[in-house]
């Protein structure tokens, strides 16, 4: 293999194509961290089922649609409901006795990841399963030398949307000033009239919705596996603590990680690109632990 | 009674910190609880804010035992809080520090009460600062108009004065005096100053030990009884 072979030289338009390719890993990325941005960003859990969240949401997409004839865009809201209600349940059993031990809180996380992966085995089978999307998603978009399916398009507007979303219940309503005050001080918010525990159940029950609708769309993307989690799961965490566990922090996290994947493999190919990129991540940690954005620039 | 201990004992992990505690605190008084550093003062504060693992004996609040009660119940039931340290949150503005207080009380509007805006200017002309950037003594008023916006019965006061300049020491006691005397509430408060707490209360106790070792009417606070238990 001659070094031709292996470096792309830089021509424009396939760059920029790069660029938008890069844009839509980014949107994939953040809807797959979201979840896990509010539920380890606000309750410090570190949820290791966070990647089963999403396939559940994609079975239910699966169920709601091969079942009960569900269309797809129904299905998303469907999702959130489904596994907020789960995630919900989850809190109320077992992460709600832990929150003083972040490391049982990993162990447990990780057995109710096996259960759900090995449960869902049982009920669906190991064969992949597929979920259908309308036609209108089913092409792609092409303007001059752009070309990108419209289901990344919807990916990226539809995280695009979550984002806000959660931005907006966060820092624009009421149960988003409670929300941020038991981030802060939780003593302190019980003794001003928040019940915290209601608070934690009700964020971990969004954060785990959130993961729900990333399974759905994920779930139109490529087949079901009932360990397809495990293949969002890395990408997720990376996303959460290079961005610093702030919602801001992710968005720009995932942004600069999908971008930069995206035209080192232009350059380079896939596989080196992810080299390239993880190893630049463990750099970025050693020497900024914090991660993009801390929480002691957001206290300015 | 607005406020009531009987044989409370108050422990952090299995180790008890306050023994066998009687209080009463009739309503619309003003009691001040006085003892040297680490007697259990602030112990007694958390105690009835129910922030400490657990108690025996018997509480009631209002009449109302609340002796199992979760700390947001408490604040609900009209404890409005003046932490030591003051407890303010500095990622938060200061409207958004009292808007916290409305979430004891009953307005589903979570606006800012009149009355703290009144009681403190400063605060009314910087609702939009970052609470972690005002001065000691604004947080301190920023920390009493947050729990008035509790719309509480009683306020409990650890150490209002503690580690802000005498002037604003004197303004912080008017500001209390007025509550107490113009306003109805009644006045838990943990004090150093013998000073304050002699202009400002009715009532007194002495912890020593996490024990109530004196207790009484202000006039029975004797120099005799300073001598003995808070002078170091």
């Amino acid at each position: 293999m001659s070094v031709h072979d292996f470096w792309t030289p830089f021509a424009l338009e396939p760059f920029l194509n790069a660029l938008i390719v890069g844009l839509s890993i980014a949107s994939i990325w953040l809807v797959a961290a979201l979840g896990l941005t509010i539920i380890y960003g606000t309750m410090g859990v570190i949820n290791m089922a966070h990647g089963e969240f999403i396939m559940l949401g994609a079975y239910s997409t699966y169920v709601l649609q091969s079942y009960l004839g569900f269309p797809f865009l129904l299905c998303l809201p469907a999702a959130f409901f489904i596994v907020a209600g789960f995630g919900w349940v989850i809190e109320k059993v077992l992460i709600r006795h832990l929150y003083q031990r972040p490391l049982d809180t990993l162990l447990a996380t990780w057995g109710v990841s096996l259960v759900l992966i090995q449960g869902v085995r049982l009920v669906f089978g190991g064969e992949p399963q597929y979920v259908g999307v309308p036609t209108w998603l089913d092409s792609a978009m092409q303007i001059g030398f752009i070309n990108l399916a419209w289901l990344r398009v919807f990916i990226i507007v539809v995280s695009g949307l979550m984002v806000l979303l959660t931005w907006w219940i966060l820092f624009r309503t009421v149960t988003g000033v409670r929300i941020r005050a038991v981030m802060q001080n939780k003593e302190m918010a019980a003794s001003f009239g928040i019940n915290a525990n209601q608070v934690y159940s009700i964020t971990f029950a969004y954060g785990a919705g959130v993961a729900g609708v990333a399974g759905a769309l994920f779930g139109a993307f490529k087949s079901l596996f009932p360990d397809m989690g495990s293949g969002y799961i890395v990408e997720a965490f990376l996303v959460v603590v290079v961005g610093g566990g702030q919602l801001i922090g992710s968005v720009f996290s995932a942004g600069l990680m999908g971008e930069m994947g995206s035209v080192f493999s232009y350059f380079t190919n896939d596989t080196f690109a992810r080299f390239v990129l993880f190893t630049l991540i463990v750099v970025f940690l050693r020497f900024r632990p914090q991660g993009l954005i801390s929480e002691a620039m957001t206290r300015r | 009674m607005m406020l009531e201990l009987q044989d409370v004992t108050s422990f952090y992990g299995k180790t008890p910190i306050l023994q066998n505690v009687d209080l009463s605190v009739p309503e619309g008084s003003c009691f001040c609880v006085l003892g040297k550093n680490g007697v259990g003062k602030t112990t007694l504060m958390r105690t009835i804010m129910g922030l400490t693992t657990r108690i025996t004996g018997k509480l009631s609040i209002a009449g109302q035992d609340a002796t199992s009660q979760p700390t947001y119940e408490r604040a609900i039931a009209g404890v409005g809080y003046i932490p030591q340290g003051r407890g303010i949150l500095g990622k938060f503005t200061v409207r958004e520090n009292i808007q916290l207080g409305t979430f004891a009380s009953n307005d589903a509007a979570h606006g800012v009460p009149p009355l703290c805006l009144e009681l403190f200017p400063y605060l009314a002309e910087n609702l939009d600062k970052r609470a972690g950037h005002l001065s000691g003594g604004q947080q301190q008023q920023l920390a009493i108009a947050r729990a008035l916006a509790t719309d509480p019965k009683v306020l409990l006061l650890d150490e209002p004065t503690e580690g802000i300049q005498p002037n604003i020491v004197k303004e912080i006691e008017l500001t209390l005096r007025r509550l107490n005397k113009e306003i109805g509430l009644t006045l838990i408060l943990t004090e150093q100053h013998i000073k304050v707490a002699r202009e400002l209360s009715d009532y007194f106790a002495v912890l020593e030990n996490g024990r109530v070792v004196e207790t009484g009417p202000i006039a029975a606070l004797t120099d005799e009884l300073v001598e003995r238990h808070l002078t170091i």
